[in-house]
């Protein structure tokens, strides 16, 4: 019997979710046995009519990271998802829109103007920004279309599971791929990760008050860790109790809070702004003015509480800025 | 998320009905119209209209129509909930729908009579039906629950309030739990000689009310008690109390007073205000009820209280340990010794009691506004100024001078003055006017009159507060008598004391612009009455609001006076505001009243229904939520590591559910899903 087909892909994303096969360890040896890949970019040299030229939905899952902000990320994902009979989110980016989901805040005009211009780092005396296309005398140059916003991969296209991280760990991307391989897949739409949030887990718990505990916010730079002690106890922001379980505490292991990569249990619609009430709930204050102070000390706070899952959101993006 | 484990939405076969109540509805929304529109909707199985679903004969169409249609889930389309919801549900039930599969639309308050435009109203209206078609399609059935409750009652203090709430449930029938906190029940109305207008004898007025709370079978006083931890709600209160040890055992003493003639231990009688002294063993007025005495520990000789000083004393290095070894052992056994019933129990211990009780009433009375921070009237500063308190106990038979009008120096005044509103009526200190300081104030000035006619008085005062039927008159006799002079100024605030030439000295402008300069011999203040120092401890203890001025909150100004936030806790006399005995009684009356009618024995009480759970599968114990509940209905399992909600303490506020990150936590009835398909309803 044919090995069944297997496509990676990145969209807009950093790379370490495809790295993160290297993570396998010596499992990988077991998936190359198993599959066949069609597509990955990082590891191996197909092009685009590589997949062009399979049948629909001839791949058994194609694997995609990143989020969506341009369009050829759009034409590859589209490409994927006909050719493919299940579509993975894989890891934050796809997921939720991740880190570089931030950029929502800002629209391509802004980003362009600090990205070509404005950053200390860059001299451009002629103006030169990225355009789709560019005249030379050989003839057209073509850049992929750069959106205002980035989409997760599920407001492109049907995804069928959610592989969760930045990037997902080992024992969750096995558990996907044994379960895909075996067909004994959860109901579609399903995150395959455990839907407790990481309290669940986390080792410092048992450090944590059962009233109101937080009296002033600070950051990880501004004091020496305790690294047994509850972050939110220490007034360091920690978004584990709005974060689904699953990724293993790297970082907390690390003594640095979570934040927030794995998106929020199936039960809640928006992680920042739930994290959000349940940070304003354990401010211990009472006072209107010292309620306001502690507030403050909250440096970028939309930058905090969706770090990853802006685009996901239920604001998505800075409205009153979109180009198109 | 946008990512994920999305469940699909129920389908639901969905009766609609329309009320036009008479023509409030119909005469400015499109009923026909709606019917029209409504029948497109997806889950909608059926569409009624009706004139007036709320009448008899509607109620009667309403559960016929519903047993023959046998529809999964009905909307109602009518007035505000507030008003007929119950009643809607009720005929559900009947009709053998489960009542929460209901959902009622508001088009006669929120629509028929706010939107004028009849064809934006009926828009608008859509828009209405819609959110609730969706919402409902998402409800689920839910089932009341009835429990068992306790009709005993707690009652806080035992002044006039506690005292009267405590004998009318008595006398109807209620074991009562009466707490003091001092050793004598009577409150503050113990230490006065005489009560205004009518200058009846307080004691003899009080000591009938007083015996009858001692000797009531039905009511257990617990003196020198304080509330330590109530935990429950309504019909099922569990209250911790601790009383502390008196030393002496009430069933043998006799109150013959042979112990506290013997001690050698003298300190300042509290009681008097420290205008006079005790023993370490006492009563503290000749005449106190329950008449027994107890040993104060902090100044008797054997005591830890003494004991605690000595070694905080040897732990500071001001006393070696052969010293502090000395003091400790002190034995003194006077008192015991004198007592010939054997009464003293040098054993006896602080002890915690519990009681579980359905309602409880609240009762801690008032205090007096320091003066001290005022230092403009001289009080701690002039030893010949007095508060009003002080003062009582100086007419008092009872007091330091066994009613004769003489100053801390042993001498007679010749001249007193009385100034008003100290404290009171003032942004800086408290804004609002006690309402019973004008009239004490000529009843000191009628006991002076009485104790010692060539007294001369002065009355500083600004508006006279003297409501109600009786004190106008009061107000009047006095005015006739000869020795008394009223200064009317704009403010008492600005009568300042001096002291000159051995006599204090009172200047200030009246409001027709006279200048006055009065010398007296003694000044009495009537300061701003405040709540007793108990009432914020209290307040966290039984999750009673107070207001910005400290008091207890009522449940309303006007229709819930002795009502709280908290079913079932009620609160009476000063503790709620200042206010005279009559008042407090009255409110007393009121409590008992509340609770007589709340908790009825036999009857159960119906539980919220509409309470949050959380999911324990789901839950982390991240603990967010346990220190949020106002009701403190939230507790960690520590078997299964999750946060459970005792639905029935919980009323269903929805701050948990809010808070939850995990979306662990739900309110019944008002799930995320039912919330958001009714937001997407009306947007559509």
């Amino acid at each position: 019997m044919a090995k069944p087909k297997v496509a990676f892909y990145w969209c807009a994303s950093c790379g370490g979710c495809e790295e993160s096969i290297i993570d396998l360890a010596e499992n990988i040896l077991k998936v190359i046995e198993a599959v066949e890949f069609v597509i990955f970019p990082v590891a191996m040299d197909f092009k685009m009519k590589d997949v062009e030229a399979l049948h629909d939905r001839e791949i058994a899952v194609s694997f995609i990271n990143g989020g969506i902000r341009t369009e050829e990320q759009e034409h590859m994902a589209k490409l994927l998802r006909k050719k493919s009979g299940i579509v993975v989110a894989y890891g934050a980016c796809a997921h939720l829109g991740g880190t570089p989901g931030l950029a929502n805040f800002f629209n391509r005009d802004m980003i362009f103007d600090y990205v070509y211009r404005k950053a200390p780092s860059v001299e451009n005396p002629h103006n030169i920004t990225p355009k789709p296309r560019t005249a030379v005398k050989q003839g057209d140059l073509t850049l992929p279309k750069f959106y205002d916003t980035v989409f997760t991969l599920d407001q492109v296209i049907d995804v069928d599971y959610y592989l969760p991280g930045c990037a997902p760990p080992p024992d969750l991307i096995m558990k996907a791929i044994e379960a895909i391989l075996s067909g004994n897949l959860p109901p579609k739409g399903s995150v395959l990760a455990p839907d407790k949030s990481l309290c669940h887990t986390c080792k410092r718990k048992p450090t944590k008050p059962e009233k109101a505990i937080i009296k002033e916010i600070r950051r990880v730079h501004e004091v020496l860790l305790d690294p047994d002690r509850c972050f939110l106890d220490q007034g360091i922001i920690c978004m584990g109790p709005a974060t689904r379980d699953g990724c293993g505490e790297r970082c907390i292991n690390a003594n640095m809070p979570c934040r927030g990569c794995f998106g929020s249990t199936s039960r809640v619609e928006d992680q920042g702004a739930k994290f959000l009430s349940a940070l304003a709930s354990v401010i211990d204050a009472n006072d209107e003015n010292e309620i306001r102070k502690i507030t403050a000390s909250i440096v970028d706070p939309a930058g905090v509480f969706y770090f990853y899952s802006l685009p996901a959101s239920m604001l998505r993006r800075r409205r009153n800025i979109a180009n198109e | 998320m946008s990512g994920g484990d999305k469940q699909g939405i129920m389908k639901a076969g969905v009766g609609v009905y329309f009320c036009s109540c008479g023509t409030n509805i119909s005469e400015n929304i499109d009923i026909d119209e709606l019917v029209r529109f409504t029948s497109t909707l997806d889950t909608v199985e059926y569409v009624k209209s009706h004139n007036l679903l709320c009448s008899e004969e509607g109620k009667n169409y309403l559960a016929e129509d519903i047993i023959k249609q046998k529809p999964d889930r009905v909307v109602i389309a009518a007035c505000t909930p507030k008003e007929h919801e119950k009643t809607f549900r009720n005929v559900l039930q009947k009709a053998g729908l489960n009542p929460y599969l209901f959902q009622m639309v508001n088009l006669r308050e929120q629509v028929a009579w706010a939107t004028s435009d009849k064809s934006s109203a009926t828009e608008k209206a859509k828009s209405y039906i819609r959110a609730a078609v969706a919402r409902v399609a998402l409800q689920e059935p839910l089932e009341e629950r009835e429990i068992d409750c306790n009709t005993d009652v707690l009652v806080i203090g035992a002044g006039p309030a506690g005292m009267e709430a405590a004998l009318l449930l008595a006398k109807a029938g209620r074991k009562v739990y009466l707490v003091e906190k001092n050793s004598f029940i009577g409150g503050r109305v113990a230490r006065y000689e005489e009560v205004f207008p009518k200058m009846e004898c307080a004691s003899c007025m009080m000591e009938p009310k007083m015996d009858e709370v001692l000797h009531h079978e039905n009511i257990e006083l617990l003196t020198c008690s304080e509330v330590q931890e109530v935990l429950g709600f309504l019909g099922n209160f569990v209250v911790r109390v601790r009383k502390k040890a008196g030393y002496v055992d009430k069933n043998k003493c006799i109150g013959c007073g042979a112990c506290y003639d013997q001690c050698p231990v003298t300190v300042k009688n509290e009681f008097d205000y420290n205008l006079s002294d005790r023993k370490a063993i006492h009563v503290p007025y000749t005449g106190a009820l329950p008449n027994v005495p107890v040993i104060d520990c902090m100044s008797c000789l054997r005591f830890e209280g003494r004991s605690d000083v000595y070694k905080q004393a040897l732990d500071q290095g001001l006393i070696t340990k052969r010293e502090y070894e000395t003091f400790k052992a002190e034995d003194c056994r006077l008192c015991k010794e004198a007592c010939l019933f054997d009464a003293i129990n040098y054993e006896d211990k602080d002890e915690v009691i519990e009681r579980e009780v359905g309602g409880i009433v609240v009762a801690t009375g008032f205090e007096l506004f320091d003066p001290s921070v005022l230092p403009q009237f001289g009080y701690g500063v002039y030893p010949e100024v007095y508060t009003s308190l002080e003062f009582e106990r100086i007419l008092s038979q009872t007091g330091p001078t066994c009613g004769k009008l003489l100053m801390k120096d042993g001498r007679e005044p010749e001249s007193v003055a009385i100034i008003h509103c100290v404290g009171s009526r003032d942004k800086d200190f408290k804004d609002y006017c006690s309402g019973v300081c004008c009239l004490y104030a000529l009843k000191f000035a009628r006991l002076v009159e009485k104790h010692a006619p060539s007294v001369k008085v002065y009355d500083f005062y600004a508006d006279w507060c003297v409501p109600g039927k009786d004190n106008q008159a009061f107000l009047d006799s006095i005015k006739k008598w000869k020795n008394i002079k009223f200064i009317h100024t704009t403010l008492p605030m600005n009568v300042p004391v001096k002291k000159r030439n051995g006599k204090l000295s009172l200047a200030c402008t009246d409001v027709s612009n006279g200048k006055h300069v009065v010398s007296a011999d003694m000044v009495v203040l009537c300061p701003a009455m405040v709540p007793a120092k108990d009432t914020a401890r209290l307040s966290e203890l039984l999750l009673i609001a107070r207001g910005k001025e400290g008091f207890f909150a009522e449940g309303h100004t006007k229709l819930a006076p002795v009502s709280t936030n908290m079913e079932g806790i009620f609160i009476a006399g000063c503790s709620q505001g200042p206010k005279d005995i009559q008042g407090s009684v009255a409110q007393a009356a009121a409590a008992a009243g509340e609770v007589l009618s709340a908790l009825v024995p036999g009857r159960k009480l119906k539980l919220d229904v509409l309470t949050a759970e959380i999911d324990e599968n789901a839950c982390a114990e991240c603990r967010i939520c346990i220190g949020l509940c106002p009701y403190n209905a939230i507790v960690l399992d520590k078997e299964k590591n999750v946060a459970v909600v005792n639905t029935v303490l919980c009323k269903g506020c929805g701050t948990c559910v809010a808070a939850c990150p995990s979306g662990s936590a739900r309110s019944r009835h008002f799930t995320t899903e039912q919330i958001f398909a009714e937001i997407e309803g009306v947007l559509k």
